[in-house]
């Protein structure tokens, strides 16, 4: 560019100009600020054991939240399908946060509108605002279906969706023919993966019973497919994985809920408001396939139960396949639902990726670690973790509550931990929050902790490295592009975490030190 | 400065004046709203960093809000915390009061915050929660101030939120304390919130113009000065789309003066420092703003010369609130950039006297948000860049149009003489990244081959 280059540093290092650090200590004299021993004694506390003990006993508040809410999972599941729009119905600010978070994430606008309740809505319910809002949003961004979902306050004043869409297309709002689908999706019940079940699981049900169809495992065209279904899925590179592998097999599937065209749309100068999804056409198709897989068996609770109930197929529920065994357990379940041999290409893989946990093993062997994330994510960090020598100390599951099973969760963890001499150091935490895990990480040390962007806090205070597996990963680019699961995801993983131990080995290290790790 | 009359200050609607005021715009339903006012309300108070601030409602109205604004702090971290009580299906059948009372006590024994703020939700509000007694009590018991913020979602737009909270801080924080030094030519700064570091840069000017920084509302700010900001000579407002209305009640009820004002753009920023010497009444002060500001904006116009070689004559697409929407016009105009498409959503009626003012006749107003219609004055206008928000951002990428977020979650400081250089740098850095020409070059295979055929 120019040569008049001017360097224009960010926040981080401008403020520690001189000028800028003196006018900061001036401005102490008016704020009565505690003495530098004061803050330090306070801070030492917090970092006591004795602190840790009364943070643990702590009933009444929930400091720094590691969960969202359901709706934005909701909205997630309905970017899975074709041409759909989420509307979210409820106070509009809720839809803010939901669009901000999930673009924050994925860096890529997310289209969802809401019915923008108000007081009056409150005191009269809010039919007028869905009737208004189902028309203005069909005119304005033409889907051919709309995902509704409900706020806190839609469900506070008990607003009877069915009736209220039954009498949008009365009034001729929207057409009889368009397919409106709904959750009830209270945010003060379960968290962000039971409103993405939810909406999975009225999307299927509803798209099939509009269909008129009886379901038929196995039969017709449809019988040789498979329908698979990722769960709350924050990476879209598990999309493409699933994909390899199922095209590696040779079998034919559906993705029932596939998002990933919407988080992975290519910049050619035009954006459009939708980018592929599940057909749908494809879902109420989806009832004659021959099995279903799923990959969030804990997050796809409601969905399992309709699909084994109502199209009486048979599920293969498994956790986020994490790591080589689950992998190996991956293709086991496929091979058993469609009857084929698992495919050479990924046997080769495989063996590829056991060179490579071999390569990295010194490094990775007996690291501690602290876990935080959803409940199928938590499991295969856990089985990778595992199998690669790491030990898991603290696991810290903050949505894992008691409408989630959480005791169910916390057994089959358990039952996996003690799988492994590496998994006898490990304490499971269900519904605690990131203070908790500050308090365990200060005072029962960790080499690295692995979770979202949010971990990142209670991590620095106690000086752990952090490697960012999960939702939401906000401070780092593109993590959601590669895949974490399947053999390529398992090398991913590996590749990610040793790094991070090696980068800390040179940041250790004075001088020049070693070259060849 | 204009004298201000009677019906303007008792005029409270949106800080739109009289007679053509009209209320905050109601959200649309089915649309891509914006914000909500629990959002608004907490966003104008979360900069008072060394407070605790505690969100009564289900755990994701914290779990989604919380560490994504970049107001930053010079010291204390409390307000960085995400407090919850975590309400769940039982609490809004039984109701959660007990429980905020004992998130209160436990916030209070473990992190002794100068000042609690409790902000209610849509859940808390709809099931009927006495939030104002629970924290009376509370106060009274524990002796900190226990602040109800009564600005649940669905009463309304992110901007009236403001409001509410500027109504929370009037009602019970400004006037209960006294200040410790000689403050007889304070200023206080209302609707400025430090997002990357601006207030610092303002603080500078104001220090080396020897403008004493009363009280911050709410840009780094203590609880504390926020007490005694009653007693200040004078209160500039930065964002008057949110808070003009405290600087009105701040006029009617202690007798402060207020002017609206902007730090984007040396223009702006001289104007202010001026109208500050201007209201305390110092001849001397105005005396030296003078010779400050002049000196300021002769050294900006030398460093910023080769950068106004390549931004003069291009086009902006402007798309932000409140006082941004007016004050980063004169700042790109400096710069030699041209507006020709600017958002008004978020703007007061000043607001949008204010961009009148600044653009040229044919510059596109654009009402109501959604991508495609920003999007669409970007190609109708031939703009060179769009200068938006975050949510719009990912938009502009996919459209490849050169993008400059000046919104809450950037990392530079805009604001003041030295802010207008780093825009400008950003801009051109924006403007020149080789990427908009590879994306917008077709690949070579789709290229028509003049040589065969």
């Amino acid at each position: 560019m120019s040569k008049e280059r001017m360097n224009i540093p960010d926040y981080n290092t401008l403020f520690t100009e001189e000028r800028y650090v003196q006018q900061r200590e001036n401005k102490k004299q008016f704020e009565a600020p505690c003495s530098d021993q004061e803050k330090a004694e306070a801070l030492a506390y917090s970092q006591s054991a004795e602190y840790m003990e009364k943070n643990f006993e702590r009933k009444a508040v929930v400091i720094n939240p590691h969960k969202a809410c359901q709706p934005l999972g909701s909205v997630m599941a309905a970017l899975g399908f074709e041409k759909t729009l989420p509307f979210v119905h409820g106070s509009q600010g809720c839809n803010s946060y939901f669009r901000s978070h999930l673009s924050r994430h994925f860096k890529e606008p997310t289209p969802a509108v809401s019915s923008s309740m108000t007081e009056d809505a409150a005191v009269f319910g809010g039919m007028s605002n869905m009737i208004d809002g189902l028309e203005n949003a069909v005119a304005l961004y033409k889907p051919e279906m709309v995902a509704v979902c409900t706020t806190c306050m839609a469900e506070v004043i008990g607003d009877d969706l069915s009736a209220f869409i039954g009498n949008a297309r009365q009034k001729g709002a929207i057409a009889e023919d368009f397919p409106v689908t709904f959750a009830n999706t209270p945010s003060f019940i379960g968290s962000h993966i039971t409103g993405y079940d939810s909406m999975i699981k009225s999307i299927l049900s509803q798209l099939f019973d509009r269909s008129g169809q009886t379901a038929a495992p196995g039969a017709g065209e449809e019988g040789e497919k498979l329908n698979v279904l990722l769960g709350f899925e924050p990476y879209t590179g598990n999309f493409a994985e699933i994909r390899k592998i199922l095209n590696a097999f040779d079998t034919k599937y559906t993705i029932l809920g596939d998002h990933s065209g919407n988080y992975d749309s290519p910049a050619n100068g035009e954006y459009e408001y939708y980018y592929g999804g599940t057909k749908l056409a494809d879902v109420p198709k989806a009832a004659n396939a021959l099995g279903s897989l799923v990959l969030q068996k804990y997050t796809l609770k409601k969905t399992q139960e309709y699909i084994k109930g109502t199209w009486k197929q048979q599920v293969s529920a498994l956790s986020t396949p994490l790591g080589v065994k689950a992998t190996d357990k991956l293709l086991e379940a496929i091979s058993e639902l469609t009857g084929l041999p698992v495919p050479a290409s990924l046997k080769e893989e495989r063996g590829r990726v056991v060179d490579a946990y071999a390569d990295s093993h010194p490094y990775l062997h007996g690291k501690r670690v602290a876990l935080a994330g959803d409940p199928d994510l938590l499991l295969g960090l856990i089985g990778f973790c595992l199998e690669v020598g790491m030990e898991p100390v603290h696991i810290l599951c903050s949505n894992g509550d008691v409408e989630f099973d959480g005791k169910k969760w916390k057994e089959e963890v358990e039952a996996l931990l003690a799988t492994s001499p590496y998994g006898s150091e490990a304490t499971v935490y269900v519904g605690k929050d990131l203070w908790h895990l500050r308090s365990l990480l200060l005072n029962d040390p960790v080499d690295l902790a692995i979770g979202s962007s949010h971990v990142k806090f209670a991590a620095k205070d106690a000086g752990v490295p952090l490697v960012r597996v999960g939702f939401p990963i906000f401070d780092r680019h593109h993590m959601h592009r590669n895949p974490i699961i399947g053999y390529q995801g398992a090398l991913n993983l590996l590749t990610l975490i040793v790094n991070i131990v090696l980068d800390q080995l040179d940041n250790n290290e004075s001088g020049f030190g070693d070259l060849v790790r | 400065m204009e004298p201000i009359r009677k019906e303007e200050i008792d005029d409270q609607a949106c800080g739109s004046l009289a007679p053509k005021s009209k209320p905050c715009p109601r959200p649309k339903p089915g649309e891509a709203a914006g914000g909500c006012s629990f959002d608004g309300a907490q966003i104008t108070l979360l900069p008072i960093m060394d407070a605790a601030h505690l969100v009564h409602g289900p755990v994701a109205c914290a779990g989604n809000s919380w560490e994504s604004r970049g107001s930053l702090s010079s010291g204390p971290s409390l307000s960085q915390y995400g407090f919850a009580t975590d309400l769940s299906n039982n609490d809004i059948i039984f109701g959660g009061e007990k429980k905020l009372k004992d998130s209160i006590d436990y916030i209070a024994g473990r992190f002794a915050p100068p000042a609690i703020f409790v902000y209610a939700t849509c859940v808390t509000a709809l099931i009927g929660e006495d939030m104002d007694a629970v924290c009376k009590e509370a106060s009274d018991r524990l002796g900190i101030p226990v602040v109800p913020v009564n600005s649940p979602g669905f009463v309304g737009s992110k901007n009236l939120g403001n409001r509410l909270a500027g109504d929370a801080l009037l009602q019970y924080v400004i006037g209960t304390g006294e200040p410790e030094l000689e403050a007889s030519m304070g200023v206080n700064l209302i609707g400025e919130y430090n997002i990357a570091g601006e207030m610092w840069d303002i603080e500078k000017l104001m220090n080396q113009a020897g403008i004493t920084l009363l009280s911050r509302i709410t840009g780094d700010a203590r609880y504390k000065e926020i007490t005694w900001a009653h007693r200040a000579k004078a209160n500039m407002v930065v964002c008057s789309r949110a808070l003009l209305g405290l600087a009105k009640q701040m006029e009617s009820k202690y007798g402060i003066p207020y002017f609206e004002g902007s730090f984007y753009g040396a223009k702006e920023t001289t104007y202010s420092l001026r109208q500050m010497a201007y209201l305390l009444n110092d001849r001397e002060m105005e005396r030296r703003v003078d010779r400050l500001t002049e000196r300021e904006e002769n050294r900006l116009s030398h460093d910023l010369r080769p950068y106004r070689k390549i931004l003069k004559g291009k086009k902006a697409v402007l798309y932000t609130g409140g006082v941004k929407s007016w004050s980063v016009i004169s700042a790109l105009k400096e710069l030699g950039i041209q507006v020709v498409g600017v958002g008004t959503n978020k703007s007061s009626d000043e607001d949008v006297q204010r961009i009148a003012d600044r653009v040229s006749d044919d510059t596109e107003y654009i009402p109501e948000g959604g991508a495609s219609r920003i999007i669409k004055t970007v190609r109708e206008r031939k703009a060179d860049i769009m200068i938006a928000g975050g949510r719009n951002m990912y938009v502009a990428m996919k459209e490849q149009i050169p993008f400059v977020d000046i919104n809450q979650e950037r990392h530079k400081a805009y604001a003041g003489y030295e802010g207008l250089l780093r825009l400008a740098k950003e801009l051109v850095d924006s403007i020149a990244n080789p990427i908009w020409k590879l994306a917008s070059s077709p690949a070579p295979w789709d290229k028509e081959d003049s040589y065969d055929r």
